[in-house]
Protein backbone atom coordinates (compact mmCIF):
# COMPACT_ATOMS: atom_id res chain seq x y z
CA UNK A 1 0.00 0.00 0.00
CA UNK A 2 2.66 2.68 1.30
CA UNK A 3 4.85 1.95 -2.14
CA UNK A 4 1.71 2.73 -4.12
CA UNK A 5 0.99 5.69 -2.09
CA UNK A 6 4.87 6.60 -2.86
CA UNK A 7 4.51 6.21 -6.21
CA UNK A 8 1.15 8.23 -6.90
CA UNK A 9 2.89 11.05 -4.83
CA UNK A 10 6.34 10.85 -7.04
CA UNK A 11 3.88 11.12 -10.40
CA UNK A 12 2.02 14.16 -8.59
CA UNK A 13 5.21 15.96 -7.89
CA UNK A 14 6.96 15.34 -11.08
CA UNK A 15 3.39 16.54 -12.80
CA UNK A 16 3.65 19.91 -10.01
CA UNK A 17 7.23 20.76 -11.16
CA UNK A 18 6.11 20.18 -14.76
CA UNK A 19 3.31 22.22 -14.19
CA UNK A 20 5.74 24.88 -12.62
CA UNK A 21 8.00 24.77 -15.45
CA UNK A 22 5.59 25.78 -17.89
CA UNK A 23 4.07 28.59 -15.82
CA UNK A 24 6.86 30.01 -14.62
CA UNK A 25 7.97 31.84 -18.04
CA UNK A 26 4.46 33.54 -17.43
CA UNK A 27 4.93 33.92 -13.85
CA UNK A 28 8.06 36.05 -14.51
CA UNK A 29 7.30 38.07 -16.82
CA UNK A 30 4.03 39.55 -14.58
CA UNK A 31 6.35 39.69 -11.57
CA UNK A 32 8.89 41.63 -13.34
CA UNK A 33 6.93 44.17 -15.22
CA UNK A 34 5.86 45.21 -10.85
CA UNK A 35 9.35 45.63 -10.58
CA UNK A 36 11.26 48.63 -10.17
CA UNK A 37 15.05 49.11 -12.12
CA UNK A 38 16.84 49.02 -8.98
CA UNK A 39 14.85 45.20 -7.81
CA UNK A 40 15.58 44.21 -11.10
CA UNK A 41 19.34 44.83 -11.43
CA UNK A 42 20.83 45.35 -8.67
CA UNK A 43 21.07 42.43 -6.80
CA UNK A 44 22.83 39.53 -7.64
CA UNK A 45 20.00 37.01 -6.35
CA UNK A 46 16.42 37.59 -8.11
CA UNK A 47 13.78 38.81 -6.55
CA UNK A 48 10.99 36.20 -6.70
CA UNK A 49 7.96 38.13 -5.56
CA UNK A 50 7.83 41.81 -5.98
CA UNK A 51 8.11 43.24 -2.86
CA UNK A 52 7.19 46.99 -3.11
CA UNK A 53 4.71 46.31 -5.93
CA UNK A 54 4.97 49.54 -8.80
CA UNK A 55 2.88 50.33 -11.33
CA UNK A 56 6.09 52.62 -13.06
CA UNK A 57 6.48 50.16 -15.93
CA UNK A 58 3.16 50.66 -17.21
CA UNK A 59 3.21 54.17 -16.81
CA UNK A 60 6.73 54.83 -18.65
CA UNK A 61 5.14 51.84 -21.50
CA UNK A 62 1.81 53.41 -22.50
CA UNK A 63 3.98 56.85 -22.97
CA UNK A 64 6.44 55.47 -24.94
CA UNK A 65 6.60 56.55 -28.01
CA UNK A 66 4.40 55.13 -31.03
CA UNK A 67 2.77 52.66 -27.68
CA UNK A 68 -0.84 54.55 -28.54
CA UNK A 69 -0.41 54.90 -32.45
CA UNK A 70 0.66 50.89 -33.17
CA UNK A 71 -2.17 49.54 -30.60
CA UNK A 72 -4.30 51.65 -32.76
CA UNK A 73 -2.88 50.69 -36.24
CA UNK A 74 -3.33 46.52 -34.81
CA UNK A 75 -6.94 46.91 -33.48
CA UNK A 76 -8.08 48.43 -37.24
CA UNK A 77 -6.24 45.49 -39.04
CA UNK A 78 -7.70 43.04 -36.99
CA UNK A 79 -10.99 44.09 -36.57
CA UNK A 80 -11.08 44.61 -40.58
CA UNK A 81 -9.65 41.71 -40.86
CA UNK A 82 -11.89 39.51 -39.14
CA UNK A 83 -15.15 40.59 -40.40
CA UNK A 84 -13.94 40.04 -43.91
CA UNK A 85 -12.36 36.55 -43.22
CA UNK A 86 -15.29 35.45 -41.67
CA UNK A 87 -18.18 37.16 -44.15
CA UNK A 88 -16.31 35.42 -46.95
CA UNK A 89 -15.26 32.04 -45.01
CA UNK A 90 -19.20 32.09 -43.88
CA UNK A 91 -20.60 32.37 -47.83
CA UNK A 92 -18.03 30.14 -49.18
CA UNK A 93 -18.32 27.49 -46.61
CA UNK A 94 -22.12 27.58 -47.58
CA UNK A 95 -21.46 27.22 -50.92
CA UNK A 96 -19.46 24.31 -50.28
CA UNK A 97 -21.64 22.56 -48.10
CA UNK A 98 -24.78 23.32 -50.27
CA UNK A 99 -24.39 23.32 -53.82
CA UNK A 100 -22.50 20.21 -55.76
CA UNK A 101 -20.33 22.67 -58.08
CA UNK A 102 -17.56 20.92 -60.74
CA UNK A 103 -14.06 21.55 -58.88
CA UNK A 104 -15.62 21.36 -55.49
CA UNK A 105 -13.50 18.44 -54.67
CA UNK A 106 -10.30 20.46 -55.81
CA UNK A 107 -11.18 23.44 -53.66
CA UNK A 108 -11.71 21.39 -50.42
CA UNK A 109 -7.91 19.52 -51.54
CA UNK A 110 -6.90 22.99 -52.25
CA UNK A 111 -8.30 24.44 -48.85
CA UNK A 112 -6.62 21.74 -46.73
CA UNK A 113 -3.10 21.97 -49.00
CA UNK A 114 -2.70 26.23 -49.12
CA UNK A 115 -2.38 26.04 -45.07
CA UNK A 116 0.71 23.12 -45.03
CA UNK A 117 2.66 26.60 -47.11
CA UNK A 118 5.30 27.91 -44.09
CA UNK A 119 4.14 31.50 -44.57
CA UNK A 120 7.43 32.63 -44.22
CA UNK A 121 7.98 31.14 -47.71
CA UNK A 122 5.48 33.51 -49.36
CA UNK A 123 7.19 36.76 -48.29
CA UNK A 124 8.61 37.49 -51.80
CA UNK A 125 5.78 37.03 -53.75
CA UNK A 126 3.69 38.64 -51.49
CA UNK A 127 6.01 41.93 -51.37
CA UNK A 128 6.23 41.66 -55.04
CA UNK A 129 2.31 41.87 -55.59
CA UNK A 130 1.66 44.10 -52.70
CA UNK A 131 4.21 47.02 -54.03
CA UNK A 132 2.48 46.60 -57.25
CA UNK A 133 -1.15 46.10 -57.46
CA UNK A 134 -2.05 44.22 -60.67
CA UNK A 135 -4.34 46.51 -62.40
CA UNK A 136 -5.38 48.84 -59.88
CA UNK A 137 -1.71 49.91 -59.96
CA UNK A 138 -1.08 50.74 -56.18
CA UNK A 139 1.31 49.65 -53.95
CA UNK A 140 0.39 48.55 -50.70
CA UNK A 141 3.75 48.67 -49.08
CA UNK A 142 3.72 50.50 -45.54
CA UNK A 143 -0.35 50.65 -45.99
CA UNK A 144 -2.21 49.26 -43.70
CA UNK A 145 -4.47 47.80 -45.93
CA UNK A 146 -1.96 45.82 -47.28
CA UNK A 147 -1.70 43.52 -44.16
CA UNK A 148 -5.07 43.46 -43.77
CA UNK A 149 -4.70 41.87 -47.22
CA UNK A 150 -2.09 39.17 -46.62
CA UNK A 151 -4.05 38.57 -42.47
CA UNK A 152 -7.06 38.00 -44.49
CA UNK A 153 -5.66 35.43 -46.77
CA UNK A 154 -3.83 34.24 -44.18
CA UNK A 155 -7.13 32.98 -42.14
CA UNK A 156 -9.62 32.42 -44.64
CA UNK A 157 -8.22 28.87 -45.41
CA UNK A 158 -9.02 27.13 -41.98
CA UNK A 159 -12.04 29.40 -41.44
CA UNK A 160 -13.83 28.30 -44.36
CA UNK A 161 -12.89 24.56 -43.53
CA UNK A 162 -14.18 24.82 -40.08
CA UNK A 163 -17.18 26.67 -40.70
CA UNK A 164 -17.76 24.03 -42.72
CA UNK A 165 -17.38 21.47 -40.50
CA UNK A 166 -20.32 23.65 -38.31
CA UNK A 167 -22.54 23.85 -41.29
CA UNK A 168 -22.28 19.99 -41.63
CA UNK A 169 -23.62 19.30 -38.12
CA UNK A 170 -26.83 21.30 -39.18
CA UNK A 171 -29.51 18.93 -40.75
CA UNK A 172 -30.89 19.87 -43.81
CA UNK A 173 -34.42 18.83 -43.07
CA UNK A 174 -34.79 21.91 -40.59
CA UNK A 175 -33.78 24.48 -43.51
CA UNK A 176 -36.57 22.49 -46.19
CA UNK A 177 -39.07 22.66 -43.18
CA UNK A 178 -38.97 26.12 -43.32
CA UNK A 179 -39.07 26.49 -46.92
CA UNK A 180 -42.03 24.09 -46.66
CA UNK A 181 -43.70 26.48 -44.79
CA UNK A 182 -43.46 29.52 -47.17
CA UNK A 183 -39.68 30.89 -46.26
CA UNK A 184 -37.73 32.31 -49.00
CA UNK A 185 -34.27 30.49 -49.42
CA UNK A 186 -32.32 33.83 -48.36
CA UNK A 187 -35.19 33.75 -45.33
CA UNK A 188 -33.95 30.34 -44.28
CA UNK A 189 -30.83 31.60 -44.59
CA UNK A 190 -31.12 33.59 -42.12
CA UNK A 191 -33.55 32.58 -39.77
CA UNK A 192 -32.37 28.82 -39.52
CA UNK A 193 -28.80 28.85 -40.73
CA UNK A 194 -27.21 31.74 -39.58
CA UNK A 195 -28.59 31.74 -35.79
CA UNK A 196 -27.04 27.72 -35.45
CA UNK A 197 -23.61 28.39 -36.81
CA UNK A 198 -23.63 31.63 -34.44
CA UNK A 199 -20.72 29.04 -32.63
CA UNK A 200 -18.93 28.48 -35.39
CA UNK A 201 -18.57 32.04 -36.21
CA UNK A 202 -17.52 32.74 -32.90
CA UNK A 203 -15.36 30.63 -33.04
CA UNK A 204 -13.61 31.54 -36.37
CA UNK A 205 -13.72 35.15 -35.14
CA UNK A 206 -11.29 34.26 -32.26
CA UNK A 207 -9.42 32.23 -34.53
CA UNK A 208 -8.29 34.96 -36.75
CA UNK A 209 -8.58 37.64 -33.95
CA UNK A 210 -5.28 35.28 -32.38
CA UNK A 211 -3.24 34.79 -35.45
CA UNK A 212 -3.38 38.83 -36.66
CA UNK A 213 -2.81 39.86 -33.28
CA UNK A 214 -0.21 37.64 -32.84
CA UNK A 215 1.46 37.97 -36.45
CA UNK A 216 4.97 39.24 -36.59
CA UNK A 217 6.64 38.52 -40.32
CA UNK A 218 4.29 39.84 -42.47
CA UNK A 219 4.02 42.82 -40.05
CA UNK A 220 7.56 43.20 -40.39
CA UNK A 221 7.89 43.02 -43.57
CA UNK A 222 5.47 45.33 -45.15
CA UNK A 223 5.21 47.73 -42.53
CA UNK A 224 8.58 49.77 -41.81
CA UNK A 225 7.06 53.44 -40.53
CA UNK A 226 7.45 53.88 -36.67
CA UNK A 227 3.49 55.31 -37.14
CA UNK A 228 2.38 52.67 -39.40
CA UNK A 229 3.41 49.52 -37.87
CA UNK A 230 1.92 47.03 -35.95
CA UNK A 231 2.56 46.49 -32.09
CA UNK A 232 4.10 43.37 -32.31
CA UNK A 233 6.76 44.95 -34.35
CA UNK A 234 6.71 47.68 -31.88
CA UNK A 235 7.50 45.02 -29.32
CA UNK A 236 10.20 43.21 -31.18
CA UNK A 237 12.26 46.53 -31.50
CA UNK A 238 11.79 47.84 -27.97
CA UNK A 239 15.77 46.34 -26.96
CA UNK A 240 16.68 48.32 -30.07
CA UNK A 241 20.41 47.41 -29.67
CA UNK A 242 20.53 49.61 -26.34
CA UNK A 243 23.30 48.60 -23.51
CA UNK A 244 21.14 48.79 -20.83
CA UNK A 245 17.76 47.36 -21.17
CA UNK A 246 14.72 48.16 -19.40
CA UNK A 247 13.40 45.59 -18.36
CA UNK A 248 10.95 45.90 -16.14
CA UNK A 249 8.86 48.23 -19.04
CA UNK A 250 9.79 45.40 -21.73
CA UNK A 251 8.42 42.62 -19.73
CA UNK A 252 5.02 45.74 -18.77
CA UNK A 253 4.71 45.83 -22.32
CA UNK A 254 4.99 42.51 -22.82
CA UNK A 255 2.21 41.27 -20.38
CA UNK A 256 -0.45 44.43 -22.25
CA UNK A 257 0.01 42.90 -25.47
CA UNK A 258 -0.25 39.21 -24.18
CA UNK A 259 -3.23 39.98 -22.57
CA UNK A 260 -5.81 39.98 -24.73
CA UNK A 261 -4.73 37.05 -26.35
CA UNK A 262 -4.40 34.85 -23.22
CA UNK A 263 -7.91 35.96 -23.14
CA UNK A 264 -9.78 34.78 -26.14
CA UNK A 265 -7.11 31.91 -25.72
CA UNK A 266 -8.77 30.47 -22.69
CA UNK A 267 -12.38 31.10 -24.42
CA UNK A 268 -12.09 29.14 -27.24
CA UNK A 269 -8.84 27.15 -27.02
CA UNK A 270 -10.58 23.53 -26.04
CA UNK A 271 -13.57 23.71 -28.84
CA UNK A 272 -10.83 24.28 -31.50
CA UNK A 273 -8.82 21.48 -29.93
CA UNK A 274 -11.90 19.07 -30.30
CA UNK A 275 -13.13 20.09 -33.12
CA UNK A 276 -9.91 18.65 -34.79
CA UNK A 277 -9.89 15.36 -32.92
CA UNK A 278 -13.66 14.79 -33.88
CA UNK A 279 -12.91 15.34 -37.60
CA UNK A 280 -9.72 12.56 -36.96
CA UNK A 281 -11.43 10.09 -35.05
CA UNK A 282 -14.28 9.72 -37.99
CA UNK A 283 -11.95 8.35 -40.65
CA UNK B 1 0.73 33.73 -25.74
CA UNK B 2 1.91 35.95 -28.95
CA UNK B 3 5.41 34.37 -30.58
CA UNK B 4 7.18 38.37 -29.65
CA UNK B 5 5.99 38.76 -26.58
CA UNK B 6 7.68 34.72 -25.58
CA UNK B 7 10.43 36.11 -27.52
CA UNK B 8 11.31 38.60 -25.17
CA UNK B 9 10.37 37.18 -22.10
CA UNK B 10 12.68 34.00 -23.15
CA UNK B 11 15.56 37.10 -23.56
CA UNK B 12 14.84 39.10 -20.28
CA UNK B 13 15.27 34.90 -18.49
CA UNK B 14 18.18 33.78 -20.17
CA UNK B 15 20.34 37.46 -20.03
CA UNK B 16 23.74 37.19 -19.28
CA UNK B 17 24.00 39.26 -16.08
CA UNK B 18 21.12 38.52 -14.65
CA UNK B 19 18.51 36.31 -16.02
CA UNK B 20 16.96 33.77 -13.72
CA UNK B 21 18.14 30.66 -15.57
CA UNK B 22 21.66 31.45 -14.77
CA UNK B 23 20.97 32.04 -11.04
CA UNK B 24 18.46 29.22 -10.62
CA UNK B 25 21.08 26.68 -12.48
CA UNK B 26 24.14 28.00 -10.10
CA UNK B 27 21.83 27.62 -7.46
CA UNK B 28 20.67 24.17 -7.60
CA UNK B 29 24.71 23.36 -8.57
CA UNK B 30 24.24 21.83 -11.58
CA UNK B 31 27.10 24.00 -12.84
CA UNK B 32 28.64 27.15 -12.62
CA UNK B 33 26.40 29.35 -14.88
CA UNK B 34 27.26 32.63 -13.48
CA UNK B 35 27.83 34.67 -16.34
CA UNK B 36 27.02 32.22 -18.94
CA UNK B 37 26.12 33.70 -22.24
CA UNK B 38 23.44 31.19 -23.83
CA UNK B 39 23.74 32.73 -27.35
CA UNK B 40 27.97 32.22 -27.47
CA UNK B 41 27.54 29.24 -29.62
CA UNK B 42 25.27 28.40 -32.76
CA UNK B 43 24.69 24.82 -30.76
CA UNK B 44 23.50 26.63 -27.49
CA UNK B 45 21.40 29.49 -29.16
CA UNK B 46 19.15 26.82 -31.31
CA UNK B 47 19.00 25.14 -28.32
CA UNK B 48 17.78 28.16 -26.41
CA UNK B 49 15.46 28.68 -29.40
CA UNK B 50 14.18 24.94 -29.44
CA UNK B 51 12.97 25.50 -25.72
CA UNK B 52 11.05 28.22 -26.64
CA UNK B 53 9.43 26.51 -29.37
CA UNK B 54 8.69 23.64 -28.09
CA UNK B 55 7.18 25.67 -24.91
CA UNK B 56 4.92 27.65 -27.30
CA UNK B 57 3.73 24.23 -29.02
CA UNK B 58 3.18 21.94 -26.02
CA UNK B 59 -0.52 23.34 -24.60
CA UNK B 60 -1.67 22.63 -28.30
CA UNK B 61 -0.75 19.52 -28.22
CA UNK B 62 -1.53 18.44 -24.99
CA UNK B 63 -4.81 19.22 -25.06
CA UNK B 64 -5.29 17.60 -28.59
CA UNK B 65 -3.97 14.73 -26.71
CA UNK B 66 -5.44 14.57 -23.97
CA UNK B 67 -9.08 14.60 -26.03
CA UNK B 68 -7.70 11.65 -28.10
CA UNK B 69 -7.37 9.92 -24.64
CA UNK B 70 -10.34 10.84 -23.42
CA UNK B 71 -12.00 9.00 -26.47
CA UNK B 72 -10.31 5.67 -25.35
CA UNK B 73 -13.60 3.65 -24.27
CA UNK B 74 -13.11 2.58 -20.72
CA UNK B 75 -14.89 -0.64 -20.96
CA UNK B 76 -11.60 -1.82 -23.65
CA UNK B 77 -9.55 -1.12 -21.11
CA UNK B 78 -11.23 -2.65 -18.16
CA UNK B 79 -12.04 -5.99 -20.04
CA UNK B 80 -7.80 -5.88 -21.07
CA UNK B 81 -7.08 -5.26 -17.45
CA UNK B 82 -9.45 -8.02 -16.10
CA UNK B 83 -8.29 -10.37 -18.57
CA UNK B 84 -4.95 -10.03 -16.58
CA UNK B 85 -2.65 -7.94 -19.46
CA UNK B 86 0.12 -5.84 -17.83
CA UNK B 87 -0.74 -2.17 -18.36
CA UNK B 88 2.14 -1.91 -21.30
CA UNK B 89 0.01 -4.31 -23.03
CA UNK B 90 -3.15 -2.00 -22.21
CA UNK B 91 -1.01 0.47 -24.05
CA UNK B 92 0.07 -0.54 -26.42
CA UNK B 93 -3.20 -2.86 -28.07
CA UNK B 94 -6.00 -1.23 -26.54
CA UNK B 95 -5.36 2.65 -26.18
CA UNK B 96 -2.21 3.09 -28.95
CA UNK B 97 -4.50 2.33 -31.97
CA UNK B 98 -7.39 4.59 -30.61
CA UNK B 99 -5.38 7.72 -30.39
CA UNK B 100 -2.89 6.87 -33.22
CA UNK B 101 -4.68 8.55 -35.87
CA UNK B 102 -4.44 11.80 -33.99
CA UNK B 103 -1.18 11.42 -32.61
CA UNK B 104 -0.16 11.07 -36.40
CA UNK B 105 -2.07 14.22 -37.39
CA UNK B 106 -0.17 16.09 -35.03
CA UNK B 107 3.27 14.75 -35.70
CA UNK B 108 2.28 15.89 -39.23
CA UNK B 109 1.24 19.59 -38.26
CA UNK B 110 3.68 20.01 -36.10
CA UNK B 111 6.70 18.64 -38.75
CA UNK B 112 5.09 21.51 -40.74
CA UNK B 113 4.43 24.49 -38.89
CA UNK B 114 7.36 24.28 -37.45
CA UNK B 115 9.11 23.80 -40.59
CA UNK B 116 8.56 27.60 -41.53
CA UNK B 117 9.95 28.75 -37.69
CA UNK B 118 11.21 31.96 -38.24
CA UNK B 119 10.11 34.36 -35.67
CA UNK B 120 11.16 32.92 -32.51
CA UNK B 121 14.63 31.85 -34.28
CA UNK B 122 15.33 35.52 -35.60
CA UNK B 123 14.16 37.54 -32.58
CA UNK B 124 15.67 35.59 -29.66
CA UNK B 125 18.86 34.99 -31.06
CA UNK B 126 18.56 39.04 -32.19
CA UNK B 127 20.26 40.71 -34.54
CA UNK B 128 24.29 40.85 -34.19
CA UNK B 129 24.41 37.42 -33.32
CA UNK B 130 22.32 35.97 -36.12
CA UNK B 131 24.85 33.78 -38.14
CA UNK B 132 24.94 31.70 -40.77
CA UNK B 133 25.88 29.11 -38.43
CA UNK B 134 22.70 29.44 -37.00
CA UNK B 135 20.42 30.09 -39.22
CA UNK B 136 17.27 27.93 -40.05
CA UNK B 137 15.77 28.10 -43.14
CA UNK B 138 12.97 30.69 -42.84
CA UNK B 139 16.07 33.03 -41.45
CA UNK B 140 17.93 32.10 -44.41
CA UNK B 141 15.50 33.10 -46.70
CA UNK B 142 15.05 36.94 -44.18
CA UNK B 143 18.64 37.50 -44.84
CA UNK B 144 18.75 37.14 -48.62
CA UNK B 145 16.32 38.06 -49.67
CA UNK B 146 15.56 41.25 -47.21
CA UNK B 147 18.55 42.38 -46.17
CA UNK B 148 20.71 41.48 -49.09
CA UNK B 149 17.86 42.44 -51.68
CA UNK B 150 18.56 38.97 -53.49
CA UNK B 151 14.79 38.16 -54.57
CA UNK B 152 15.72 35.93 -57.13
CA UNK B 153 17.85 33.57 -54.59
CA UNK B 154 14.84 34.70 -51.59
CA UNK B 155 12.38 32.96 -54.03
CA UNK B 156 14.96 30.12 -54.90
CA UNK B 157 15.00 29.49 -51.35
CA UNK B 158 11.08 29.36 -51.19
CA UNK B 159 10.76 26.95 -53.69
CA UNK B 160 12.95 24.16 -51.97
CA UNK B 161 11.27 24.93 -48.94
CA UNK B 162 7.69 24.38 -50.35
CA UNK B 163 9.72 20.97 -52.12
CA UNK B 164 9.95 19.64 -48.75
CA UNK B 165 6.85 20.71 -47.10
CA UNK B 166 4.83 19.14 -49.94
CA UNK B 167 6.60 16.21 -49.99
CA UNK B 168 6.23 15.68 -46.04
CA UNK B 169 2.28 17.37 -46.49
CA UNK B 170 0.65 14.72 -49.28
CA UNK B 171 0.48 12.40 -46.46
CA UNK B 172 -1.65 14.71 -44.55
CA UNK B 173 -3.98 16.22 -46.78
CA UNK B 174 -4.79 12.61 -48.37
CA UNK B 175 -5.63 11.89 -45.06
CA UNK B 176 -8.00 14.62 -43.98
CA UNK B 177 -9.91 14.62 -47.34
CA UNK B 178 -10.60 11.24 -47.06
CA UNK B 179 -11.83 12.15 -44.01
CA UNK B 180 -14.03 15.05 -45.32
CA UNK B 181 -15.52 12.57 -47.97
CA UNK B 182 -16.43 9.63 -45.28
CA UNK B 183 -18.11 12.29 -43.04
Amino acid sequence: MSHRFGRKLGWNVLGLVIFGVMVFPVYWMISTSFKTNDQINSSLTPQWFPVHPSLRNFENVIHKQYFWTDVKNTVIVVLVAITIAVLFAFLAAVALEKYRFTGRKAFLVLLIGIQMLPGIGLIIPLYVVLAHVPVLHLNLVNHLSGLIVVYVSAVLPFSVWTLRGFLMGIPKELEEAAMVDGSSRLGAFFRILLPLVAPGLVAVSVFAFIVSWNEYVFARLLLNDGSTQTITVWLGNYIGGEKAVDWGGLMAASTLIALPVVGFFLLVQRKIAFGLTAGAVRG
Amino acid sequence: MPPVVAVQVWIWMTNVQNGVLNYTLTTLHVGNYDGHNWFGSPFSSLGMAVTLIVWGALPFVVITMYAALSQVPHELVEAAQIDGAPAWRVFKDVTMPVIAPILYLLTCLSILWDFGVFTQVYLLIGQPAIVPANYVMGVYLWEQAEVLDLYGRGAAISILMLAIVAALSIFYVRRMVRTAEVA
